[in-house]
């Protein structure tokens, strides 16, 4: 089974996005033998109020739930998101938050985001951050959205044992206290790796809480899948990081 | 065949147990995902590059092709800035090994830049493509000042219109779609490969709409998963798959036979 954490539908504000509706993402999905996948608002990153964003997710995948497992941008910053939080959970049956602090003008340590973590951890979601949603250097001119620090994430990891978090999309684990720090740190901490480095990631963190992810239809598949050839891997290692990983952690 | 146009090589660790495991590693990925020869450069030097420097990383760029050879076929870099010994460094570099094949400039200057005029002519006089170091970002422009981008290569083609220069890694950073657009208008004997960590949905495609495939080539810049990654997913023709994969360099280098 391949079970994709990294999957999106809508529009991104500063480039066309192909592929981008259900069908056309399952066709995606089903060319590369990709099972199920978690998707995302991209339209509610840039929305100012994020909510449409979800609630246009929830209309667009309501025939194909068997597949696409809904996760719900949420900005704490914004008026009133606990509200949209619940509406999430309940009538969306999401599975996990998606947090954007480098797009909504909020620190990862900021009181804001750790209540949005307290609030998932009472919820029982994980909650996902994005190192980088794009590389820097090809930002829109009027967007200064530079990559979340690794550490600090690890330091919200590190506060927050009880609850888990989803790394996605970032670069420079190795050099990072996910790594360096795998020991002492709380064991809530899952990593995607479609920029690279599933190897060090699978000694440091154990092959348990390393997740496979593409990032399509935004990103082409191909690199993560070229990540998982060239791991030097059992079968059954190779199986639990294509999906079994995330299935247990999000209980589906 | 599957050619990587735009890779590297190191200095040999000479006080390690396998001075070239780097090398021996990339050969590995290449090996395992079908990429038969890798064209390197190596840049193991403080930039701006000394003619001392770049002397010595020709030197070692030279040992790896002995040492793998066939697999590793060779760019001599040089600092453009340095023009006689720049091209003094081509002539003995091509001269050394019949797998050195081109030329790597860096970003020492602007690929426009009349202090790169004599390579340029020199590289055309000898019929052999240039590897441009590339990229054009909205941000961080101060960190390389004089990385030249799309605008450049397409003025210095206009210059040279018999140059065969390669614009390094059009997912390399910075805005594709500029990089892209902004060489569209280049000599048709100019062209970019595909390397870069930046694996992007739409941009291979992007770049055969508007610059044509035979103007592209694969490409890694030894990120074996994005290189082959974004090629083995980007939709195109069978007849473009094998131009890009290695058709169009065996051309540009005169090794289509």
């Amino acid at each position: 089974m391949i079970f994709d954490c990294n999957a999106y539908l809508g529009n991104f504000f500063s480039r066309q996005i192909r592929n981008n509706t259900a069908p056309e993402l399952l066709a995606v999905m089903d060319e590369n033998e990709i099972d199920r996948a978690v998707v995302g608002s991209l339209s509610a990153i840039m929305y100012r109020n994020c909510q449409m964003g979800n609630e246009e997710l929830a209309a667009e995948i309501a025939d194909y739930r068997d597949r696409l497992v809904p996760f719900a941008v949420i900005n704490p910053a914004y008026a009133d998101w606990e509200y949209d939080l619940d509406w999430c959970v309940n009538e969306m049956g999401i599975r996990g938050v998606r947090a954007y602090p480098q797009y909504h003008s909020y620190g990862v340590l900021d009181p804001c985001c750790k209540e949005l973590v307290q609030a998932c951890g009472e919820r029982k979601l994980p909650v996902t951050f994005f190192g980088r949603q794009e590389d820097y250097r090809q930002s829109h001119q009027k967007v200064d959205a530079p990559d979340l620090a690794l550490n600090d994430l690890a330091q919200l990891c590190s506060e927050f044992p009880q609850v888990n978090f989803m790394i996605l999309e970032a670069i420079g684990h190795g050099a990072s206290r996910f790594v360096t720090e795998a020991d002492t740190l709380p064991k809530n901490s899952y990593i995607e790796f479609s920029r690279g480095g599933v190897d060090e990631l699978v000694s440091a963190l154990g092959v348990e809480r390393v997740i496979f992810g593409t990032g399509i239809p935004m990103k082409y598949p191909g690199p993560a899948f070229v990540c998982m050839e060239l791991l030097e891997a059992s079968d059954e290692v190779k199986q639990q990081i294509f999906g079994e990983n995330l299935a247990k952690l999000l209980e589906v | 065949m599957l050619i990587d146009v735009h890779a590297h090589c190191r200095s040999p660790q000479e006080d390690a147990e396998d001075p070239w495991a780097e090398e021996r590693a990339l050969i590995a990925r290449m090996d395992a995902t079908g990429i038969d020869v890798a064209v390197v450069s190596n840049l193991s030097t403080p930039r701006p590059a000394t003619i001392e420097g770049f002397r010595k990383c020709n030197r070692e760029m030279l040992a790896a092709l002995r040492e793998f050879r066939g697999r590793f076929w060779g760019y001599a870099y040089v600092n453009p800035g340095y023009a006689e010994e720049a091209v003094a460094e081509i002539d003995y570099c091509l001269d050394a090994d019949s797998d050195c094949i081109g030329v790597k400039l860096y970003h020492e200057y602007l690929i426009c830049d009349p202090a790169v005029r004599p390579v340029l002519a020199h590289c055309v006089e000898l019929g052999i493509p240039i590897l441009q170091h590339a990229g054009y970002g909205h941000v961080n422009r101060a960190v390389e000042p004089h990385i030249s981008d799309g605008s450049h290569i397409t003025a210095a083609s206009w210059d040279f219109p018999e140059a065969k220069i390669i614009a390094g890694h059009i997912g390399g950073g910075g805005d594709w779609e500029w990089a892209i657009k902004a060489m569209r208008s280049a000599s048709p004997v100019s062209g970019a490969d595909i390397s870069g960590s930046v694996t992007d949905e739409g941009l291979v495609e992007y770049a055969i709409r508007m610059m044509g495939a035979d103007r592209l080539y694969f490409a890694t810049d030894n990120q074996t998963h994005t290189g082959v990654g974004k090629f083995r997913s980007a939709m195109m023709s069978d007849e473009d798959r094998e131009k890009i994969a290695s058709k169009n360099f065996l051309r540009l280098i005169g090794r289509e036979g």
